[in-house]
């Protein structure tokens, strides 16, 4: 409660305050709040976040037992050479598939959930409007997104570093990086992978919004970017290839070069900006329109 | 309303389709002969000097080794652009003895710039070499090693 100067609490505050706070409609936070708590009591992103945080070590643990280096993807030939190369192959590794999958978890279910549980009509019944719960939702998909990647990288780096070692790591121009500088840059590889991690979730929210069935919201956008992943090992197609949402993946490579080059970084950074405008701007004006009769 | 619905779809693919044909018409090769020249010889030039630290030689820098490569793609009649596991390239340096060396590298690019480039044992040793302070078997830097190109450069 709020008092004056002289210790004696301010009567006409309170009850003016009141009657606003009833008021007030609820806006996007509500919807956030209330999608957030629907996402921690589900089974599934808990999993999911879980498995970010275990997987790491398990994998981890078992590259340093064995005597034989995953040398196909790259990194994989230094993994037992220096700590800082295993979370390299992780990155590289994990940008395949599983970096999609993570971004399409929630967000290719969040919408259509509703459709499947036959909700839409109590949550559009509530004082919120359409645009509010589309955000709200677009947000939490986001904020999933940021969170699985924050945690797999957090426990990949740690775990590698810990199980290990901080030995020097060897760039892609066969420059020696110490260990201090090696940290930042593997960071900072990591970092790249956030613009189009929230272009998949971009898209699995499009996807979610269309199809209104969670499980093509979800393997769409994974068999997209796989479809993605093959059309960018094709030869003779550079300037298409620039434009996938999977090549931004591998724009890290430049900041690992001895004397790095960030083209690829910034178009990357652009294309996935790009594809989650679009994306988000068709899922909005098709929620907007949709024709919401059942359930 | 379900026919111009259909039209827009048919519109919006028809762009896409040309779209992705006119950007494939339009690209540059990111994966030229030049580019590769200029990554692999001063990435192996590094990893050669790598080698011989962990072989105790002494007195070997990477201006020594004045390492240079020649590269071509699948032999005369394949244009030298492109991802492809033929690439093959003649690196020239100077070795732990400085005498003149020409060693034929097999470079395997990726699509994303990105390479495996392996040379002969004869002239940069076997897989695993013996550190000399340690007296364990290594991997040896230079047998196989991963690197990138660098787009940005014409």
């Amino acid at each position: 409660m709020t008092t004056s100067t002289t210790g004696i609490p301010l009567a006409p505050e309170p009850t003016a305050a009141a009657p606003r706070r009833a008021t007030r409609r609820p806006g996007i936070g509500t919807v956030l709040r209330w999608e957030v708590a629907k996402l921690v009591a589900q089974a599934r992103s808990r999993y999911a976040l879980l498995v970010c945080l275990l997987a790491p070590i398990v994998i981890v643990l078992v590259f340093n037992g064995q005597q034989q280096t995953p040398s196909d993807t790259i990194y994989g030939r230094q993994i037992h050479t220096s700590g800082y190369a295993a979370p390299l192959f992780i990155l590289a590794f994990g940008s395949q598939w599983i970096f999609p999958m993570l971004a399409a978890l929630v967000a290719g279910d969040i919408f259509a959930s509703e459709d499947h549980h036959g909700t839409w009509k109590t949550i559009l019944t509530r004082s919120v409007t359409r645009s509010q719960i589309f955000w709200g939702k677009a947000l939490t998909a986001t904020l999933f997104t940021v969170l699985s990647l924050v945690v797999l990288a957090a426990s990949t780096i740690g775990s590698s570093l810990l199980i290990i070692g901080t030995q020097p790591l060897v760039g892609l121009g066969g420059q020696l990086i110490p260990s201090g500088s090696a940290l930042g840059l593997v960071l900072a590889s990591w970092g790249t992978a956030l613009a189009p991690q929230i272009g998949f979730t971009a898209l699995s929210l499009l996807l979610s919004v269309k199809t209104r069935n969670p499980a093509a919201g979800v393997a769409v956008p994974v068999a997209l970017s796989l479809v993605m992943q093959l059309v960018g090992t094709l030869g003779g197609i550079d300037l298409t290839r620039k434009f996938l949402l999977t090549t931004p993946l591998d724009s890290w490579h430049g900041l690992l070069a001895e004397h790095p080059f960030y083209g690829p970084l910034t178009f990357g950074l652009a294309v996935s900006v790009g594809w989650t405008a679009v994306c988000l701007a068709f899922a909005y004006f098709s929620l907007r329109r949709s024709d919401i009769t059942g359930g | 309303m379900i026919r111009t619905r259909l039209l827009v779809r048919g519109l919006v693919l028809a762009a896409a389709v040309a779209a992705v044909a006119a950007s494939t018409a339009a690209g540059t090769p990111d994966i030229t002969r030049t580019r590769v020249e200029q990554a692999l010889a001063p990435t192996f030039a590094n990893l050669y000097v790598q080698q011989a630290a962990i072989l105790g030689i002494p007195g070997i820098t990477v201006s020594g080794i004045d390492a240079s490569a020649a590269c071509d793609r699948g032999g005369p009649k394949v244009a030298d652009v492109g991802p492809g596991t033929d690439w093959i390239c003649m690196v020239s340096f100077n070795d732990d003895n400085h005498q003149l060396q020409i060693g034929k590298f097999e470079v395997q690019i990726r699509a994303d710039s990105t390479y495996v480039a392996g040379g002969p044992s004869k002239i940069i040793g076997l897989a695993t070499i013996t550190d000399k302070k340690t007296q364990q078997d290594v991997p040896n830097p230079v047998f196989e090693f991963d690197g990138t190109l660098n787009p940005d450069q014409p």
